[in-house]
């Protein structure tokens, strides 16, 4: 059960684990505040405790003075949490603005209005929406909004943004429907024009400035993410290698196939392979892979993974497999990105 | 009156610079705006008495560790490491002492004086407590030979040129540019692998002298990288100074990973026995995770981007510090400390963590235990057809990436040849000549002379006056000698002259 942790003097509410330390659970929820070595050595992450029953490891002896830890002052990156909740302030030991603190990212809130909705396949579907202007939603590639639940004020369902964070005003998500499912069944009612009622954006997965090559995986509408962030490398003048593994069960649930094999013609660095798990050899003329997206991945890379970094989105079962044949194949489980979509019903 | 009260106070006594201006001994091209962000909320008198208790900390664990005679406990392998890389890095240490007091005398920006003034004490804290380290070393360990003569070893050797080169840009040029390569590119990226990631290796292999005095070198680097922050976000407001920036963040990127990549790479696995980590992985989480990942992302709204070579670096980080460790045992007879040969062990360490290493640098690690005995009566050097110049910019011996498939150019320039190591640094070179023309390449000092009287020229030989310092391996029963040396009769010669 988590504890709850407050990082003043911004107010800030979140959560933290026993076993993660402050600074861990501030970066974990997207959150930024000055660090360095991560470990105690260089005092960058100094915080006042106000309040809570820590624990603080003892590599700090050289960068806390006596004085200082008589003060209550702490590094994040070596305090704990042995029980309750806790309060930090970083106001007098570190130079942060709000807008540092906040990653640069604020939430916000609107009513924005439907101007189209695609049909791509059978069950998956592209809404556009159009916020107010003076509301932009700016966001990175990869961060998820949350749609309020038609007829209802509390109920709130996560999409992941698939258009490009430049236009701002202009959001698109790709939804799959799911029967029952409450957000996405309403959403066949809806019309150009409907009202939708959005905040974000929230969440951290996108990509991280390296030179490493990439491996996307994704499954579903898990190509959300990716393609949005497909997109901003495009419109960036990325040059970093990208090799986008899409799974699906049969031809009628691939979709935006024309857009990515235009992106493979168009740029040498990407590489599109779809995979279909339940098309068996003579039922179809389907010519491409088959089996499961991460059986494929496995068979089509065929060199060591250990400096490259993978972004995984899709079914849950689709990221542990997926992670567990990386690491096999020697990528490091620090450069393995994942956002499971979990349907909420 | 509270603390930070005073401290506000006190930042309105400054210097009227209407008489007393700035004299900085090189100019900017920068536009420096007259406000930053305080990097440095802290009263000299309070800091100075939170440093001295640091310091009583390092002399009193390295008063323990002679009581518990923990010197000769070490790994000798990697005690042999400490005679040359203590002394770069206390060449790193004094020239950034210089570069504090340079950027205190650039800056009208009152702020920025007070962090720089504070860096400055705290370099002037590193390079003493280097030295004391060197001194504890040479007092206690079994065997001084090379620890004694560090400095002045420092100054004759090739390795002694790779630090000077590359911790000059500490002092010398734009202050912008200076605080870019200081806090920005060496503080910010690079001193997590050395003096944190480094003290663990030490750690392992068993001496703790090392570990407890860089551990507490890493607690101050806090102020120093917030210098650069200070620094950066003040300049990358003017859009006019963003092209200047970017150039140079690609020039001191480059450079230092050059040399810093080596000196770590080389000491933390190619002079330990026991390795705790790989380095590639260390500097992805460091210098690619942290500095790129996290410190340049805060950059980019600004247009500042992370450098361009970065996919470079990578590709020379998985080979450079093995070509490199190689070629520091081929010219062992002119170095000032010895080098244990690579042996099975460490032969499976390294194909597991690079693999394809057997293939790539086994054979010449085979080769030159073979060659180490003295009754061998050779040397590897003798078995290159020539030997590599030294990068005219870098001075790592041009050897880079791979020492099987060197990426050296070679050019003239105003009637001179020069030899560069990578694509990178002939960039470097050709940015601006003149900063880099002034060293001539080290083989041309001793073109044509017998090896035996190079070695008598640098001083690397034992108080007997014929044992020599460098050795092909760690037995002290079984040492070369001035003699074997002038038996085999090599001549150096200049491989930029033919």
């Amino acid at each position: 059960m988590p504890s709850k942790l407050t990082v003043d003097p911004f107010g800030a509410a979140l959560e933290i684990e026993s076993d993660e330390s402050i600074l861990q659970a501030v970066l974990r929820q997207g959150r930024f505040v000055k660090y360095g070595c991560k470990h105690g050595g260089c005092g960058t992450c100094r915080a006042e405790l106000i309040s809570g029953e820590c624990r603080l490891s003892d590599q700090t002896s050289f960068s806390l003075s006596d004085a200082d830890r008589s003060a209550g002052i702490v590094l994040m990156c070596s305090t704990y949490v042995d029980a309750g909740d806790v309060v930090v302030d970083v106001g007098a030991t570190m130079d942060l603005t709000e807008e540092e603190f906040s990653a640069g990212q604020l939430i916000v809130e609107s009513d924005a209005v439907v101007s189209a909705i695609e049909h791509l396949t059978h069950d998956i579907r592209v809404l556009h929406l159009d916020l107010p202007a003076g509301t932009p939603m700016h966001f990175a590639p990869g961060q998820y909004a949350e749609l309020q639940v038609p007829g209802t004020a509390t109920a709130w369902r996560s999409y992941s943004m698939s258009s490009l964070p430049a236009d701002a005003n202009r959001l698109e998500f790709i939804i799959k429907i799911i029967q029952g499912g409450q957000f996405s069944s309403p959403m066949e009612k809806f019309e150009v024009g409907s009202v939708v009622r959005v905040r974000g954006p929230f969440g951290q997965f996108g990509i991280r400035l390296s030179h490493r090559p990439i491996i996307m995986v994704a499954g579903g509408s898990g190509m959300a993410p990716i393609r949005s962030m497909l997109r901003h490398m495009v419109a960036s003048g990325n040059k970093r290698p990208v090799t986008f593994f899409f799974g699906a069960r049969t031809e009628r649930d691939l979709y935006l196939t024309s857009w990515l094999n235009g992106l493979q013609d168009e740029h040498e660095w990407f590489r599109y392979v779809p995979a279909l798990s339940d098309v068996e050899l003579g039922e179809s003329e389907w010519a491409g892979h088959r089996g499961l997206v991460t059986d494929v991945l496995d068979g089509v890379l065929e060199m060591p993974l250990r400096n490259y970094e993978a972004y995984l989105c899709g079914p849950p079962q689709m990221i542990d497999a997926a992670i567990a044949t990386l690491i096999r194949r020697g990528c490091r489980d620090t450069h393995i990105y994942f956002d499971r979509f979990v349907p909420s019903g | 009156m509270k603390l930070e009260e005073v401290h506000e106070k006190s930042k309105r006594y400054d210097w009227g610079f209407d008489y007393a201006k700035p004299d900085p001994k090189f100019p900017t091209r920068y536009i420096i705006p007259p406000k930053g962000k305080d990097p440095f909320r802290s009263m000299m008198r309070d800091y100075a008495k939170m440093e001295s208790e640091k310091d009583n900390r390092v002399y009193g664990a390295l008063d323990a560790n002679v009581r518990y005679h923990n010197a000769n406990m070490a790994e000798p392998r990697w005690m042999e490491a400490m005679k040359f890389a203590v002394p770069c890095f206390t060449d790193a240490e004094y020239q950034a002492v210089t570069g504090a007091g340079f950027l205190i005398a650039s800056v009208k920006n009152q702020e920025m004086r007070q962090g720089f003034a504070g860096q400055m004490l705290d370099e002037i804290r590193h390079t003493q407590l280097e030295l004391a380290l060197r001194k504890y070393y040479a007092k206690n360990y079994h065997d001084p030979a090379g620890f004694d003569i560090g400095q002045r070893a420092i100054g004759n050797h090739p390795i002694g040129t790779l630090a000077r080169a590359s911790f000059q840009s500490f002092n010398t040029g734009d202050p912008v540019e200076v605080s870019m390569c200081l806090n920005v590119v060496l503080e910010t990226a690079y001193t997590n692998p050395l003096v944190v990631a480094l003290p663990q290796v030490a750690t392992v292999n068993g001496d703790h002298a090392l570990a407890t005095t860089f551990l507490s070198i890493q607690s101050d680097e806090s102020r120093h990288m917030a210098n650069g922050y200070m620094m950066l976000m003040s300049v990358a407001q003017e859009p006019d100074n963003i092209p200047f920036l970017q150039e140079s963040l690609e020039r001191h990127f480059w450079h230092q990973h050059m040399s810093m990549d080596t000196l770590v790479g080389v000491v933390s696995e190619y002079y330990a026995v026991n390795r705790p980590w790989v380095y590639r992985d260390v500097w992805e989480e460091w210098v690619v995770d942290d500095f790129v990942g996290s410190y340049m992302s805060k950059m980019d709204r600004f247009g500042l981007k992370p450098p361009e070579r970065l996919g470079e670096v990578a590709r020379f980080v998985d080979d450079m510090h093995h070509s490199a460790a190689l070629a520091l045992a081929v010219i062992w007879p002119l170095n000032f400390w010895r080098i244990d040969p690579m042996v099975e062990a460490d032969f499976e360490w390294f194909e597991n963590a690079y693999p394809g290493w057997t293939e790539r640098y086994g054979g010449l690690w085979d080769r030159y235990r073979e060659l180490s005995d003295p009754s061998s009566g050779r040397l590897l050097m003798q078995d290159l057809p020539a030997l590599p110049p030294f990068c005219q910019v870098c001075h790592c011996p041009c050897v880079m990436p791979r020492i099987d498939a060197p990426e050296t150019r070679i050019f003239d320039h105003e009637g001179t040849r020069y030899a560069v190591c990578s694509e990178g640094c002939d960039w470097i070179f050709h940015l601006n000549p003149k900063i880099y023309t002034g060293c001539s390449n080290w083989w041309a000092r001793f073109d044509r002379w017998d090896l035996a009287d190079v070695i008598l020229e640098l001083g690397y030989v034992r108080p007997d006056g014929k044992t020599l310092i460098g050795q092909p391996h760690l037995n002290a029963e079984r040492m070369w000698t001035i003699d074997d040396i002038r038996k085999i009769g090599y001549e150096i010669v200049d491989p930029l002259r033919v």
